[in-house]
């Protein structure tokens, strides 16, 4: 019984206090992938190789665009992995939760 | 003013104040409907002496008839759509649906085949989306406080032209 005790107080109290204090990601953690508009060349070799299917390219009067959903990304980071151009880098963002599908939705677009 | 607009109107304070009672507690019912088990590693996490979601008055419950909110994981299988779509007839209104991880939010790695319905949204309303495969349980502590209105969500849909 006191040794019960002793170990209860040697090791206090470990709930985090999330909602509260802001919890960090470890190093390492692939959270949410951002796309940068200015590095990215629309080569499409993310769109290849996304599992899910999430990226999406398109290209209609004159401009193209790039469109990632979070909503069925499973932050695998092989986007990242094939990158030539650095364009898309994983955060550790990970507060997606969202109350609409839309806005889960990233898109970048460019002048030809 | 037309009767449609009266009703928007009700509905919305409707929505504020079962809002403002679920702000108290919330009493969650679990649904598998065919996930790989990770996001249920992470739901029983959920209620561990780490994060500990009964300290905000979430609770984890047996039956749906107990509950105030499904948390569905999975894309919805064939054999798990009928089943999703009962045990949503058996909860008692007013109900909120969770869609947790990215199969059940638009059919996640399995995508939408002949076997599996490919998102939650397509069968039952859902009311908030927690994407992640797994959503860590910090995600998905955030996904409900959204969902009664405790904490605003931080995403919102971004475009940038260069």
């Amino acid at each position: 019984m006191l040794d019960i005790l002793k170990k209860t107080l040697k090791t206090g109290c470990q709930t985090t206090k999330y909602p509260d204090v802001p919890d960090v990601a470890p190093e390492g953690f692939r959270g949410m992938p951002q796309l940068l508009s200015d590095k990215c060349t629309f080569c499409g070799e993310c769109v290849k190789v996304c599992p899910p299917g999430v990226i999406t390219i398109a290209e209609k009067s004159h401009e193209k665009t790039l469109a990632l959903s979070y909503c069925g990304c499973i932050f695998c980071g092989r986007c990242e992995e094939v990158c030539q151009s650095d364009a898309v880098k994983l955060t550790q963002e990970y507060e997606l939760a969202s109350l609409a599908k839309e806005d889960l939705i990233t898109i970048i677009r460019r002048k030809l | 003013m037309t009767v449609e607009d009266e009703i928007e109107i009700m509905g919305q304070r409707l929505n504020d104040k079962i809002r403002k009672i679920y702000g108290r507690s919330l009493h969650i019912r679990e649904v598998d409907a065919g996930s790989c088990n990770a996001c249920e590693v992470e739901v029983n996490s959920l209620s561990n002496p780490i994060y500990d979601i009964e300290r905000f008055g979430l609770h984890i419950v047996a039956s749906p008839r107990h509950a105030d909110m499904l948390l569905v994981t999975g894309p919805v299988t064939r054999n798990m759509e009928l089943a999703l779509l009962k045990t949503y007839n058996a909860t008692p209104a007013p109900k909120l649906v969770a869609a947790m991880g990215s199969c059940a939010c638009n059919g996640g790695i399995f995508g939408d085949t002949y076997a599996s319905m490919g998102g939650v949204d397509k069968i039952i309303p859902v009311d908030v989306y927690i994407p992640g495969c797994p959503p860590r349980p910090q995600a998905v502590i955030f996904g409900l406080m959204v969902a009664i209105g405790k904490l605003e969500q931080k995403i919102s849909k971004t475009e940038v032209k260069s």
